[in-house]
């Protein structure tokens, strides 16, 4: 009866943490300012928030073979989202023509310049300021 | 409080927590900018529902939801890279137009 109870008690605080980091990846997503901000914001949501609830439904789980598909929902997520996410920077790096204002970006090589130094873009990112 | 009823409480309340989530993440999708925020905030629904789903199975205890949820993880993964690479092609293109314009501005002011 009672280890019926620990269970029960372990798999509900999994599930709430779970949930605190799905409502801190929504908050991020509504709050940050800029598209790749609200893309690394998305990512905990992704990555972090689905693994936790998947853990938790694994302990719920009695079967082996409910834990085992649960699990590979967690792996195939762990390799869509990041594609998704290269996708979608690939979507703003080639339709964004203001990206220069928000973050700093190697100089292409048929330019023939370097890098701007260390303080120089440091200073730079500091007065975009988001 | 049995046991049992103790765990529909939970998930119950995870449900509904999902859904409230859902909504304020579809409030993004209206109102993002650019179509990237659109294409986040549907791909971060599609992960709410994949949970969903899974608390839902224990919730019902029927363990074939979790066939539903890995087909769900598969297409929406497919749609994100489909109208990804649909936005790419269409900005490759434009960008190129544009690149061709400048060029032609330069030799016209060269010579």
């Amino acid at each position: 009866m009672t280890a019926e109870w620990i269970r029960f008690w372990i798999i509900a605080v999994i599930l709430i943490l779970g949930l605190i980091a799905f409502i801190l990846a929504v908050i991020g997503v509504n709050r940050f300012s800029f598209v790749m901000n609200r893309m690394h914001s998305a990512g905990v949501g992704d990555s972090l928030g689905l693994m936790i609830v998947i853990i938790a439904m694994i302990i719920f789980s009695g079967s082996v073979m409910t834990a085992l598909k649960l699990a590979l929902l967690v792996v195939f997520m762990w390799f869509t989202a990041p594609t998704a996410t290269h996708f979608l920077s690939q979507i703003e790096f080639y339709t964004n023509k203001q990206l220069e204002d928000h973050v700093r970006m190697k100089k292409t090589l048929e330019s023939g310049e370097t890098a701007p130094a260390p303080e120089d873009a440091e200073s730079r990112g500091r007065e975009d300021g988001d | 409080m049995t046991i049992d009823q103790a765990y529909s409480y939970l998930f119950f309340v995870a449900l509904i927590v999902f859904g409230i989530l859902m909504a304020v993440t579809l409030i993004r999708c209206i109102i993002g900018p650019s179509i990237n925020d659109r294409i986040l905030s549907i791909n971060m629904i599609g992960t709410m529902v994949v949970c969903s789903i899974a608390i839902l199975s224990g919730l019902l205890d029927e363990s074939w939801l979790l066939d539903v949820a890995l087909v769900y993880v598969m297409i929406s993964f497919l749609a994100v890279i489909i109208l990804a690479s649909v936005y790419i092609r269409e900005g490759r293109r434009k960008a190129a137009a544009s690149d061709k314009e400048t060029a032609g501005k330069k030799e016209e002011e060269s010579v």
